[in-house]
């Protein structure tokens, strides 16, 4: 047995985090379907609020599987959250309307056979390690649809593997010019990775706080989204990538100044240091 | 005290019982994938097992140091399973997905030779800097005699640490962990870009040119996804570090083979079945 060693002291209870992370991950990647009803591809921007929502939720999971040292260090969690979350969400995309929740119900059995495996045959015998890869597949798998959705405007895997490529004027379908052919999904699975794992990472110690490590995970969503609508010009008409890059923008210097404000909060004093003032006449 | 000071609780033994289960969940999953596919899917399942399984048992091989290793507390890279592995693992993919056309058996070695490279490099490297940047020398604290090359590590081990640096026998780990996982990842991709291949032009009622790209990025996802989830599990085996094939914790990785064939299996099939179904 292991022994649990820092416990969340304060804030939201774990499950209140799984439970709010989860819906407002699946309403807003069924948000980008009024896409598909309205004739537009305005609401892209609905699926990386969505991914956001998830990474929030994912480092409130690392933070709980990591308080049981799993001895691998934080980055590992992350790693194998979107290692099997794309292969969940993948196969799910076949399914039309249905890819979300068929992400979730599969990440969910491929992670609960990876926590036993981990657990049991590997005997970690950690508590919460089951659930917790159940979640981190989840987790996993809903940031990358989440990411899919915004940069294509679907997240059906007709609208992933096939783009348009103008040619003197004539709008031809092609494979390359899609997020699969064009190995996008590869940029987001780093993107995503890199943004669920830094929160802890970087907030762990004596001091840590459950508001700003969340602040820090929706931060790091909202920078990772930036590239995201970045790239989602090539595969989106410029109105919808543009209202996703001012969605991220914003929200990123909203959660970037508040992440400040709770730094300061928690640090045990600062200084407001100045740069080394030029003086003249020494 | 903070999660990175506690201290990892896996035993070292096998345990039967879930073993045991493991086996029989991955000879269902077999079953599964003969009954609802074609025979080509149940052998690019197997390749996917086998790769599975070099990748698990290479990582055992990496001296992977840690946090401890950064200070010169501990012998090793210093950095944890998962950066290693990526590395590695993905510049011995790269590397034979590149000689992907000119069959299995080129390929393969190939992505191992990668591999071995990548890890060649980062280990030389990694010792200029221990002996000249840090000025260490390189002592192994689980062993009293390099096993390959005979010379003597305690009297260069510092006072109050388990080692530092890389021994001889932690280089030629590392280099052989590197071919287990260039080698294992190739494996991986070059039997799921079989299976695309043939089925999705099918699929999308196209030219097999025109999909290409797609078959090569779903393999080359699928290669990264299942070769995380596999590199992760080995590290879970040896809780976290690792001196080298020396090490006693390298006696655990018959339990890991069970994992990372199980792991493989489940990914693997899903990974299939997106196109054979």
């Amino acid at each position: 047995m292991s022994v649990k060693i820092e416990v969340i002291e304060g804030g939201m209870p774990h499950t209140n985090i799984m439970i709010g992370g989860l819906v407002v991950s699946v309403i807003c990647i069924y948000l980008t379907y009024l896409n598909v009803l309205t004739g537009t591809q305005l609401f892209a921007f609905f699926g990386g609020l969505g991914a956001i929502a998830a990474i929030v939720w994912g480092s409130h999971t690392i933070k709980h599987l990591c308080s049981y040292g799993i001895g691998t260090g934080v980055p590992s969690a992350g790693m194998m959250a979107f290692g099997s979350g794309l292969i969940a969400m993948l196969f799910a995309t076949r399914y039309g309307v249905a890819a979300p929740i068929v992400a979730i119900i599969l990440a969910a059995v491929i992670g609960a056979i990876l926590g036993y495996v981990a657990n049991n045959i590997l005997s970690m015998h950690i508590p919460v390690m089951i659930q917790s890869l159940v979640e981190m597949a989840v987790i996993g798998a809903l940031t990358l649809m989440g990411f899919a959705a915004m940069m294509t405007g679907s997240f059906e895997l007709s609208s992933m593997t096939v783009g348009q490529v103008t040619i003197l004027g004539l709008s031809l379908p092609s494979y390359q010019a899609s997020l699969l052919g064009g190995a996008l999904l590869a940029t987001v699975f780093m993107l995503g990775g890199i943004a669920i794992q830094h929160p802890f990472n970087a907030c762990l110690g004596p001091n840590w706080t459950q508001d700003r490590m969340l602040m820090l995970a929706a931060e790091c969503g909202f920078l990772s989204m930036i590239p995201a609508a970045v790239m989602s010009m090539a595969l989106v008409s410029m109105p919808a990538a543009l209202i996703s890059l001012i969605v991220s923008l914003v929200g990123w210097y909203y959660t970037y100044a508040n992440y400040i404000v709770l730094s300061k909060r928690d640090a045990a004093e600062w200084l407001d240091a100045k740069p080394i003032p030029e003086l003249e006449g020494h | 005290m903070s999660a990175i000071g506690a201290k990892p609780a896996g035993g070292a033994g096998l345990d039967t019982t879930s073993a045991l289960v493991g086996i029989i969940i991955l000879i269902v999953i077999l079953g599964a994938m003969y009954m609802l596919g074609s025979s080509v899917a149940l052998m690019a399942l197997i390749g996917v097992i086998i790769g599975g399984i070099l990748i698990g048992f290479g990582v055992h091989f990496v001296p992977v140091g840690g946090a401890p290793a950064a200070m010169g507390q501990a012998p090793g890279i210093a950095t944890g399973v998962a950066m290693l592995a990526a590395g590695a693992g993905l510049a011995g993919l790269f590397g034979g997905a590149w000689a992907a056309e000119q069959g299995l058996a080129v390929a393969v070695i190939t992505g191992g030779i990668g591999g071995g490279l990548m890890m060649a490099i980062t280990c030389f490297m990694v010792n200029f800097i221990y002996v000249f940047g840090m000025g260490i020398p390189a002592a192994s604290g689980k062993v009293l005699k390099d096993p390959i090359t005979g010379d003597s590590q305690p009297e260069f081990k510092s006072q109050g640490t388990e080692g530092h640096g890389l021994p001889f026998i932690s280089y030629v780990g590392g280099v052989i962990g590197g071919i287990f996982g260039g080698a294992g990842g190739t494996l991986i991709y070059i039997m799921l870009l079989d299976v695309y291949k043939e089925s999705l032009p099918e699929m999308f009622g196209a030219q097999a040119a025109q999909v290409l790209p797609i078959a090569i990025t779903l393999a080359g996802l699928f290669a990264i996804g299942i070769f995380l989830v596999n590199a992760v599990l080995a590290a879970y085996n040896i809780t976290g570090t690792i001196e080298g094939p020396h090490d006693p914790k390298f006696k655990r990785f018959p339990r890991d083979i069970i994992a990372s064939a199980v792991a493989s299996a489940v990914c693997g099939i899903v990974a299939i079945l997106l196109v054979a179904m």
